[in-house]
């Protein structure tokens, strides 16, 4: 199933002519209409769009938790259409890193047994080093035996960033990874996944809605109706707010 | 009482919003009414039918004159010809009936399960007071050896009219007959057996010659049965009774229903602890759907429903569920009589057939039970919810406040102390009853400990057992241990239903195992006989069989043992009388006394000499009201024997008291001659016994099997019935297994969209449903084998004397309470796996 043609080997992730219908006949929405996007490795990517833009379901779809009704999303050079559930899983487990925007960590387990959550679930052991660069960097390591209902919504989220890096991934998926959080921890949650592109070439796309989150990335994609409408690079906040009021008005 | 339209429009929806929880509650509420309701019914049913047999036997009976006592030897024949003189009496008929074995065409003996077989006098309509049985085939019996016999039983037997062949009688033996005729009665249980004599060799056979069982009387038309009967009843010594026909048959009718109220409290027992079980269930799926509902229920307080209305909404949710599920319960409660007379009639057990009887007393009784249950159970849950404040509509996530258990706990361990407490008190208190009830109460208060101690517990011990048990799953091993504890009041109530069921069968696993190692030791140790001679089922040795097994070659000696009803100072008393030496056969020390028990020598047991205050040479008058009397003389006090037990009179002073026709063995005992082979003295014995069709000879390891088998075979009823209690768990399991994975549907996303496969997330759920299995077995097995033990001791002096626990028994019961939680995983877990990794995020 896996396709394994030249690409660009600078490319993380590219869907190409993706369309997403929600529903059937006539009463169907298409979510994604068509389009086409690329990602470059050690790139970090905002997504931006009104609500219903679509900018949910192209993340889903790249990182293979929905599949599109035709189209194809690669991760790398591997072709995500048609992969069993079980090669899904376990390309996500391997390969892809999820920050969510609800934290969504485990309740039952200790920070540092959430954040090697899925080295554990695959069967392997986390580098010692990299874990402990890993829980310094995010300021971590008096917390790492508390629960998450112990820990404030930063702390949470900088455990759910600690579990996408982990694994050192090919490429981190953030959905709206700031929207539970105060601008101090937002900007520090920003922070950690702009250091891990800057320092470690690690690929990120976040989708968003709020422009000062997209001043951290290097690159802004806007959708509208399904389609790519725009791209800014070194966006900063006056000029993606100004773009989003194009958009909506 | 409810909270208007709209709040019951909002209950009705969110029970079809949820069919499947709707279907989990209601099956647990139809479980435990289905068995009140079987039992009823069952029972109602038979006693309808046994009353229709009696009522129809004793027919045109206006009245009967019979013995006081059982040990009587009943109404002289002379006193019938006085009788029938009577002004305003029509007809006599004389009472005479013995047990007997019918050996059919193929030469083996006709097996009637439970039901009799008997011999009696056949009378002809001309002397009939009951309505005479139809021909179905051949006329009366003309003379001796022709006998009548029912169509059932011809028809099992395979014997036609003309037909020769033979009965065994205990008394005398087999005895050659000829089929004159087969007769047809509705009156007659499943299985019977009845063999009809004339008139003359009837009361030969029956009696002892001057005595019958009683005499029925009808009466002239025109007059009353009272009348007859006080007119009878000057003629009767003091040791006789007349009694009116209304009063024979409601006699009858008395002694069915005390006879049936054992299978009625028996059966209702199990709808109890059913209802037991399901109310934790039932418990459960509310306070879940509670918490789940609480953003639904919030809203409805935020725009202004009183928290009554709250209430009011659920308890009309539980009411529906009681109602329909007692109403589905009297309909599984038929469905399970009608499937335990189906295997009754199976095992052939002998028990009437007749229409279903379902009075408006089973239907009420189980709609009231299942609705009451319910509400009950429902009752906490809705005062929760009423207190769910608005603005938990608002939060994302509201924590219904879980509160500390530490109250809980503390209560739980005091009553569990004090519960134990009490059982050690009663298994060692002097006094049989009450310790019988301190252990009974100790039980109870020590379940209620438990229950209240289980949450606090389960982290403990499934902690433990989690760290052993779900090592080798791996980090989905602790998963699935850190979600067994998540909610320790959840998993304490979804493990407890399993924790009864336990507890019931291990503690009677503990007796059962110890009453059968109790009599392997008896046997082993106070048993010397070789073989042992019995009658097969309950019919007791023919004893011309036993008089010439005495004189088989290789028999050294050969002891009888009888029973011996009778009175002394006017109480009914039981004994043994026997016939032969006794030192052969079985252990017997003496602390005074001795020698043989013959003529009119009686020997006590040290505590028949202790409660009688009995001496050595003392004089013991045993007598058999309106019958004989002897003076005995005690020449022996031996130390306790289970096999012996209170009394010994000698064989001459048995057959003094007990009436000729009564005359039987239950036991007769072999001891070889040195230098016999077992072999040979074996088949010897089994030469002069075979003709007599009914007699088992065993040796003391074939005795030992034998008791064992029959232990086993009442242990396998209980098992069978008590396996409901885990199918409820089962049930429980499942529900909270259910709504857990509807509660964790984000989390359970999240998982999947991180990279847990399918598998491992199924084996997740199987783990946490195994650990919950493990925990309620472990506790049930602790409660079930500590008061099992305690009451085998409580048993001593009643032969319980060896303790054993069965561990590997114990065991057993651990990996099926591990398997039960898997199996019942499955379901849930499969709905785990179809989780969308999405759910994580989407919204809801």
């Amino acid at each position: 199933m896996t396709m394994t043609t030249s690409v660009d080997a600078g490319i993380a992730a590219r869907a190409i002519n993706l369309v997403k219908i929600y529903g059937a006949g006539d009463t169907g929405v298409r979510a994604l209409d068509g389009l086409s996007v690329e990602f470059r490795r050690g790139e970090f990517t905002a997504i931006m769009g009104p609500s219903g833009s679509g900018k949910s379901t192209l993340m889903h779809c790249l990182a293979g938790l929905d599949t599109a009704t035709s189209g194809t999303v690669a991760i790398g050079a591997t072709d995500l259409t048609g992969l069993s559930d079980k090669k899904m899983t376990k390309l996500r487990r391997d390969r892809i890193g999820f920050v969510f925007q609800a934290y969504n960590l485990v309740p039952t387990l200790t920070a540092i047994e959430n954040i090697t959550l899925p080295l554990d679930i695959a069967g392997r052991r986390p580098n010692p080093e990299w874990l402990r660069s890993i829980v310094n960097t995010l300021g971590l390591a008096d917390r790492l035996s508390h629960r998450p209902s112990e820990l404030s919504g930063g702390q949470q989220q900088r455990v759910a960033c600690a579990r996408a890096l982990i694994s050192q991934p090919e490429i981190i998926f953030g959905d709206e990874p700031t929207g539970n959080l105060d601008s101090r921890s937002s900007g520090e949650v920003l922070g950690i996944l702009r250091e891990s592109v800057n320092r470690l070439g690690q690929t990120v796309v976040v989708v968003t809605h709020d422009p000062r989150a997209a001043s951290y990335a290097d690159r802004v994609v806007f959708l509208a109706d399904g389609r790519i409408v725009d791209e800014m690079r070194q966006p900063t906040a006056e000029r993606v707010l100004d773009r989003m009021k194009n958009l909506e008005g | 009482m409810f909270g208007g339209k709209a709040m019951r429009r909002v209950s009705r929806r969110s029970l079809v919003a949820h069919k499947v929880r709707l279907v989990l509650t209601v099956i647990s509420v139809v479980l435990g009414t289905a068995f009140v309701a079987g039992s009823f019914v069952f029972t109602d049913t038979l006693k309808h039918t046994f009353n229709g047999i009696f009522s129809e036997a004793d027919k045109g009976v206006d009245v009967r004159v019979d013995a006081r006592n059982a040990s009587n030897p009943g109404v002289p024949f002379t006193l019938a010809g006085q009788i029938k003189s009577v002004p305003g009496v029509r007809a006599v008929q004389l009472e005479a009936s013995a047990p007997l074995v019918l050996i059919g065409k193929n030469g083996k003996r006709v097996s009637t399960g439970g039901a009799p077989s008997e011999g009696t006098i056949w009378n002809p309509p001309a002397e009939s007071i009951k309505t005479p049985p139809t021909f179905v085939a051949g006329t009366a019996p003309a003379g001796p050896g022709d006998v009548v016999i029912n169509e059932k039983a011809a028809k099992k037997a395979k014997l036609s009219v003309g037909d020769h062949t033979k009965v065994v009688l205990p008394t005398r033996g087999v005895l050659p007959v000829t089929i004159s005729g087969i007769y047809h009665t509705n009156t007659e249980t499943g299985g019977y057996v009845g063999v009809e004599f004339t008139k003359a060799e009837g009361l030969q056979l029956f009696t002892d010659g001057t005595h019958v069982e009683a005499v029925s009387i009808a009466g002239a038309s025109g007059v009353s049965e009272q009348a007859l009967r006080d007119r009878v009843a000057k003629l009767l010594p003091s040791d006789l009774q007349a009694k009116t026909g209304d009063q024979v048959r409601k006699d009858d009718r008395d002694s069915v229903a005390k006879a049936l109220s054992f299978v009625n409290i028996f059966l209702l027992a199990f709808g109890a602890i059913a209802l037991i079980v399901g109310t934790f269930i039932i418990y459960n799926t509310f306070t879940m759907i509670i918490a789940q509902r609480v953003r639904e229920l919030a809203l409805l307080r935020a725009i202004g429903a009183a928290r009554r209305q709250v209430r009011s909404s659920v308890l009309f949710e539980a009411t529906l569920i009681g109602v329909v599920g007692g109403a589905l319960g009297v309909a599984g409660g038929i469905g399970l009589a009608v499937g335990l007379r189906a295997l009754l009639d199976a095992l052939d057990v002998g028990l009437p057939s007749g229409a279903l009887v379902i009075s408006p007393r089973t239907v009420i009784v189980a709609l009231l039970v299942g609705t009451i249950v319910t509400l009950l159970s429902a009752y906490a849950p809705a005062r929760r919810a009423s207190r769910t404040p608005p603005v938990a509509a608002m939060r994302e996530e509201f924590a219904s406040s879980q509160g500390s258990l530490r109250r809980r706990s503390v209560v739980g361990l005091v009553a569990t102390v004090l519960g134990i407490l009490a059982a050690i008190r009663g298994a060692t208190i002097d006094s049989n009853g009450t310790g019988a009830s301190l252990i009974g109460l100790g039980l109870l208060v020590t379940g209620a400990g438990v229950l209240l101690l289980a949450p606090v517990l389960s982290r403990y011990i499934i902690g433990g057992l989690g760290r052993v048990l779900a090592r080798p799953f791996g980090p989905v091993g602790r998963l699935a241990r850190t979600n067994s504890v998540r909610n320790p009041r959840r998993t304490a109530a979804t493990a407890f239903a399993l924790t009864v069921g336990l507890m019931l069968v291990s503690g009677i696993a503990v007796i059962g195992t110890s009453t059968k190692a109790s009599i392997n030791s008896l046997i082993d140790n106070d048993v010397r006989a070789d073989y042992i001679l019995s009658g097969t089922g309950d019919t007791p040795v023919p004893l011309p069989a036993v008089a010439q097994a005495a004189k088989v070659q290789g028999v050294q000696s050969m002891t009888e043992l009888h029973p011996v009803e009778t009175t002394i100072n006017g109480d009914d008393q039981s004994g043994i009388g026997v016939d032969g030496p006794l030192p052969p056969i079985v252990k017997i020390d003496y602390r005074q006394g001795g020698g043989a028990v013959t003529g009119t020598s009686m020997q006590i047991s040290q505590t028949t000499a202790k409660d009688k205050h009995w001496k050595l040479g003392d004089h013991v008058t045993l007598a058999t009201p309106g019958g004989a009397s002897v003076t005995e003389t005690i020449t022996g006090i031996y130390d306790d024997s289970q096999l012996l037990g209170g009394w010994l009179v000698s064989g001459d002073t048995y057959r003094k008291l007990t009436p000729s026709s009564r005359y039987s063995d239950f036991v007769a005992l072999v001891k070889a001659a040195p230098g016999t082979s077992p072999a040979s003295l074996r088949a010897n014995l089994e030469q002069v016994t075979d003709p007599y069709y009914t007699i088992d000879i065993r040796n003391k390891q074939e005795f030992k099997g034998q008791q064992a088998n029959q232990i086993n075979g009442l242990l396998g009823l209980l098992y069978g019935l008590l396996g409901l209690a885990i199918v409820i768990a089962i049930l429980g399991i499942i529900n909270t297994l259910a709504l857990s994975v509807v509660e964790r549907r984000r989390e359970i996303g999240m998982l999947r969209a991180v990279g847990l496969l399918r598998g491992q997330l199924r084996r997740t759920v199987y783990v946490e449903s195994l650990l919950i299995a493990v925990f309620g077995a472990v506790l049930g097995l602790a409660i079930g084998l500590t008061f099992g033990s305690l009451f085998t001791h409580r048993l001593k002096d009643q032969g319980l004397d060896v303790l054993q626990i069965p561990w590997g028994q114990a065991l057993l019961f651990l990996v099926i309470a591990a398997v039960v939680g898997v199996l019942a995983a499955l379901w849930p877990a499969a709905r785990a796996a179809r989780t969308k990794p999405l759910e994580a995020i989407a919204e809801g």
